[in-house]
């Protein structure tokens, strides 16, 4: 069970959010343009890192807000909360 | 002993007996990735309850031990089988947890597959390319990850 | 001979989620009958048999407080909007996360940063929205009467926070919550918004705004949590 910190709301169980997985993955700017297996690309491949993960979360049993979590995938510890939109913070190994 | 395995997909919890009388339960996967195998305390307490719904006198059963382990899930939920676009490189993998089962099945198309270089006719429909021409397989209920 | 019937109105044809269930709360908040004589009862054993007033103490409350008028407000927090509003109201949106503010027979709590619940008596719902629309004049947000969503079910007495602490996984000890706070979160897995009311001697009041649906269950949740408190203690 993560507790997770919405940056609303505080800290709260883990099932009170909704997964968003990877975050960070922008629209492309000019979707027309694109080839089906590069229309593909954003739809669908994604990384999966074993370690820290910028993810995006919903509190979604609370504020109904999106943000973004650093968890590290295999101990699950959160190395950051951030508001959806900002740079991804960095991480020191 | 109980001779078959029982599974509800209703409450969520599949159980069968060992043979030195055991019950072995699975059930829920964790919402996000995760390389930790050592399975969410709130989906084990998930678990319990709905083996508790369908059997009461479980309740008196004593948890010995609980594992977790990787699960492999596509976007689509169903695997992924055959060639791949990088030569001699093939794919059998994106099996959730339904990958025992499948076994025979999968192991005969994706031996044809590794044999002629390509997919078997049963499993045309599952191979990488799916995931460009947007054929996706949206059987999320049905598909192995489900049971 | 003509049967007079009584006039049928939209008062008389309404149903609260949980109006059948009345008798039920009422029973359930006091404390439990002994055994009849002869059963085997700890509550009929002579050392017990003189302590009826501790179960009355632990007995929590509960009961349905039906058809509250409940509107849903969105807008920029800080904005014109926000401030005409605050002056309609008589007293500022709440912008602390998780506060409650309260301007009269409303209460406004913050369900997020640029959303509040606006709860007022039965049939306040036109007026209030009314004056919300009116001072949100034409700038981006809504005002919602999302009434017919929950029903509010209120829970009270000394052992109330015990009842929420089964199902429940916020601290809802005085040092972490109190009046003037509310919450939006699980109970026993049903999406509830708590809004502590007040605390007295008596005890915690809460009040839990539960969607239609869910409220039977929820309910027959509650009745069993408080079960245990309508009996004395277990003593060893
Ligand atoms: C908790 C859990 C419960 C499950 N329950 C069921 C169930 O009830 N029914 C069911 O049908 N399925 C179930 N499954 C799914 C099933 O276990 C898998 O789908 C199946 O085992 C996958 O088989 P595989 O041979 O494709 O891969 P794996 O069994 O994962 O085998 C891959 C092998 O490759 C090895 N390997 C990895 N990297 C290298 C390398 N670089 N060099 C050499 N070797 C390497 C690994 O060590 C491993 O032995 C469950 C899975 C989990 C995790
Ligand atoms: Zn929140």
């Amino acid at each position: 069970m993560l507790l997770i910190a919405c940056p609303w709301c505080g800290e709260r169980e883990e099932l009170e959010f909704h997964y968003g997985g990877q975050a960070h993955v922008a629209h492309p700017a000019e979707p027309e343009g694109l080839s089906d297996s590069q229309w593909g690309e954003y739809l669908f491949v994604r990384d999966n890192p074993k370690g820290p993960f910028a993810e995006r979360w919903s509190h979604s049993a609370g504020c109904r807000r999106w943000f973004n979590v650093v968890r590290h995938t295999v101990t699950h510890e959160i190395l950051a909360v951030y508001p959806a939109g900002q740079p991804k913070p960095v991480i020191l190994p | 002993m109980h001779p078959t395995v029982v599974m509800s997909n209703h409450v969520h919890v599949y159980v069968s007996q060992a043979h030195k009388g055991e019950l072995v339960m699975g059930a829920g996967v964790d919402s996000y990735n995760g390389y930790g195998q050592r399975g969410s305390f709130h989906l084990i307490e998930r678990q319990m309850a709905a083996a508790l719904e369908l059997f009461p006198v479980f309740a008196r059963a004593h948890v010995l031990r609980t594992w977790g382990g990787i699960v492999d899930v596509t976007p689509d939920a169903s695997p992924i089988i055959g060639p791949t676009p990088v030569g001699n490189l093939f794919l059998n993998c994106g099996w959730g947890t339904g990958g025992f089962k499948a076994t025979p099945a999968s192991g005969w198309v994706y031996a044809h597959a590794i044999a002629t270089g390509e997919p078997h006719p049963l499993a045309e429909a599952f191979t990488l390319e799916r995931f460009t021409t947007g054929a996706l397989i949206d059987e999320h209920g049905a598909a192995a990850v489900a049971h | 001979m003509t049967r007079r019937e009584p006039a049928v109105t939209a008062d008389t044809l309404r149903r609260s989620p949980l109006g059948h269930l009345a008798a039920v709360f009422a029973e359930h908040s006091t404390p439990a009958e002994p055994s009849p004589a002869g059963e085997p009862s700890r509550a009929a054993e002579p050392s017990r048999a003189a302590e009826p007033s501790i179960a009355a103490e632990r007995c929590a409350r509960l009961r349905e407080v039906p058809f509250l008028a409940q509107l849903d407000l969105q807008l920029e927090p800080g904005g014109p909007a926000a401030q005409r509003i605050a002056a309609a109201l008589g007293t500022p949106l709440p912008t602390a996360p998780n506060s409650v503010a309260e301007a009269g027979e409303l209460r406004v709590l913050w369900l997020g940063p640029q959303e509040w619940l606006v709860i007022g008596p039965d049939g306040s719902a036109p007026a209030t929205a009314a004056l919300l629309s009116a001072a949100l004049r034409g700038e981006p947000g809504s005002v919602v009467d999302v009434s017919a969503n929950r029903t509010t079910l209120e829970l009270s007495g000394r052992t109330a926070r015990e009842v929420l602490a089964k199902g429940c996984a916020l601290d809802l000890h005085p040092r972490a919550f109190g009046p003037g706070d509310c919450a939006q979160t699980l109970l026993s897995t049903v999406h509830v918004i708590l809004d502590q009311i007040d605390r007295t001697d008596a005890g915690p009041t809460y009040r839990l705004l539960v969607r239609g649906s869910f409220a039977q269950y929820l309910s027959d949740w509650l009745l069993d949590a408080m079960e245990e408190y309508r009996h004395p203690p277990l003593t060893p």
